[in-house]
């Protein structure tokens, strides 16, 4: 099988300032100021035209960091990411223009995309059907439920047919008919050979959509492979975690968060 | 001063020649001209969907303030005597003409990026071309304005003549004027949102420091010369001149036509370099 995302040594470093004032002193002077914490410790992995690959892990370990490199939204601090392809991120926040249409707004991003004029026109009509919004399609965005702005985000990123789309639980707020016939496109994606990258809380989500898993904990990869093997390792950890007291949950996550400041790049 | 020193002193290894960043800029606002138009467009219908007016307050708020204006500078202080035989009222109103573009486009070309750059940091076109489709959004009343006026002036004595074939060239001028300034602030603004503070600062300063409002002919040499670093000076009386005073300024005024395009080309290179280094990294200051 041909490879399609291959994600090498991805580290991504974020400072931590107390105040802004040390922000101002980062930037001028040529000590370093503020507290190093690094999302992402560094990740590798690559991923096979057709997989479809979710990603698990408990709150803040990388999980929208790394899809939002994957996507290129966010360049990583260290390391490399190569996409064959073109890439689609679909996320709650949908980056929609509330003050225009619906209507506007799938023109606007499908320029801003880089399709021409007379593409527009004939996408136009497959997402306004795709995203089924009835009459709210030419009203402004801002009118619309979180619902409907997940749908209509939903339905430019798929209709605008991308190589490698990443879903950041955005399924999570549509209702049951939208979620099935989101799955059905990705199905269809599926045996097209695309690669789909799958950010979910929704367990059961998982299981019935995705075939590999990759469990991230605290920046660097806990263990990836097929989802059989993966998931109930997971769900293991998860009852564990939650077994804890909240003395005992407090030292994990305190354990993690050094683990992050103290990661050096160079080293690895 | 590491900011600045990695600025401004591109390291050996990634083999950036100075001029490169000025030309891929240049490059990019070419390549992507139809999109940046396109999203101009769209930009001022996001503005003026909330106002049940719409597109009307483009060239409402332009005449109220227009007229309070005239009525304090022209009607209370001047008596409407008119200036070098020009009706105050036009002179006024060739200078707010100016001003009327880019207070705005600079003003929101500051904030273009960071208010942005999270639904456009996939996209397919470059972060320069963001605070250009703010400027054109902001250049298309222009416009409008700018008929208007050739239109009023027509019919109440200042006829179009010969001379009027210099506006596109004060217009083009502008133009690069307000992109070279928005591109330098929105980068900057982006990285410390202060830098927004100032821009709203200096504009508030600006119109009375340029010769709008105010007849700067009796001051002082030195102060007037002073008065002309700003290169806003150039393009008000650049206007003017095409309008009324019957005399090809930008030839007449070589000299300082060397000194605008000379700090035009500087401010735009350093912008460049400035912009071209941080693009990739915008987004990790939001």
């Amino acid at each position: 099988m041909e490879k399609s995302v291959i994600v090498k040594d991805v580290a991504k470093r974020y400072k931590l300032y107390s105040k802004q004032s040390e922000k101002m002193l980062d930037l001028i002077l040529p000590k370093s100021f503020g507290e190093e914490f690094f999302a992402l410790r560094g990740v590798s992995f690559e991923a096979l035209k057709g997989d479809v690959i979710g990603f698990i892990g408990v709150n803040g370990s990388g999980k929208s960091t790394l899809s939002n490199i994957i996507a290129g939204i966010v360049p990583p601090t260290f390391g490399g990411v190569e996409v064959k392809g073109q890439s689609a991120l679909i996320a709650v926040q949908s980056g929609l223009n509330n003050n225009l249409s619906g209507r506007e707004n799938i023109e606007l991003k499908c320029l801003m995309l880089g399709f021409t004029k007379e593409q527009v026109k004939t996408l136009e009509p497959e997402i306004i059907d795709f995203a089924d919004l009835g009459k709210f399609i030419d009203q402004p965005v801002k009118s619309y439920s979180s619902g409907m702005k997940s749908r209509l985000g939903f339905a430019i990123s798929v209709t605008i047919d991308p190589d490698v789309l990443i879903i950041d639980e955005a399924l999570s707020v549509g209702d049951k008919a939208f979620a099935a016939k989101c799955l059905d496109k990705m199905n269809e994606f599926k045996k097209q050979g695309k690669t789909i990258f799958f950010v979910s809380h929704s367990v059961g989500q998982m299981k019935e959509f995705c075939e590999k898993a990759l469990w991230l904990e605290f920046g660097k990869v806990k263990e990836f492979g097929k989802i059989e093997d993966v998931m109930p390792k997971y769900e293991a950890f998860l009852k564990e975690y939650k077994a804890m007291s909240k003395k005992e949950q407090k030292a994990f996550r305190q354990k993690g968060a050094d683990l992050q400041s103290a990661y050096d790049p160079t080293k690895n | 001063m590491k900011f600045f020193l990695t600025v401004l002193l591109p390291n050996a290894s990634d083999g950036m020649v100075p001029m490169k960043a000025l030309i891929t800029v240049i490059k990019e606002q070419i390549d992507h001209f139809y999109l940046i138009q396109r999203l101009a467009m769209y930009e001022i219908k996001s503005i003026n969907n909330n106002n049940y007016l719409g597109l009307a307050w483009e060239l409402l708020n332009p005449a109220i303030q227009l007229s309070i204006y005239w009525f304090v500078f022209g009607y209370a202080i001047r008596r409407d005597e008119p200036v070098e035989g020009v009706p105050f009222f036009h002179w006024l109103f060739a200078g707010m003409l100016v001003w009327f573009f880019v207070q705005p486009a600079l003003l929101h070309g500051s904030k273009s990026i960071y208010t942005r750059i999270k639904m456009i940091a996939k996209m397919s076109f470059p972060t320069s071309a963001i605070p250009s489709f703010v400027m054109f959004s902001k250049l298309y009343p222009h416009f409008i304005l700018l008929a208007i006026a050739i239109i009023i002036f027509q019919f109440t004595g200042s006829p179009i003549s010969i001379y009027y074939l210099q506006l596109p060239y004060f217009l083009f001028a502008t133009v690069v004027l307000v992109f070279t300034i928005n591109l330098i602030t929105s980068t900057l603004a982006t990285i410390i949102r202060d830098v927004q503070m100032i821009v709203q600062a200096v504009l508030r300063m600006l119109i009375y420091v340029s010769p709008i409002l105010w007849v700067s002919f009796s001051l002082p040499d030195f102060v007037q010369t002073i008065m002309r670093i700003n290169p806003l000076y150039y393009l008000i009386e650049g206007y003017r001149a095409a309008f009324f005073n019957h005399n090809w300024y930008f030839i007449e005024h070589w000299d300082y036509t060397i000194y605008f395009w000379s700090l035009m080309f500087v401010l735009l290179w350093l912008g460049s370099i400035l912009h071209v280094k941080f693009r990739n990294q915008l987004i990790d200051f939001l």
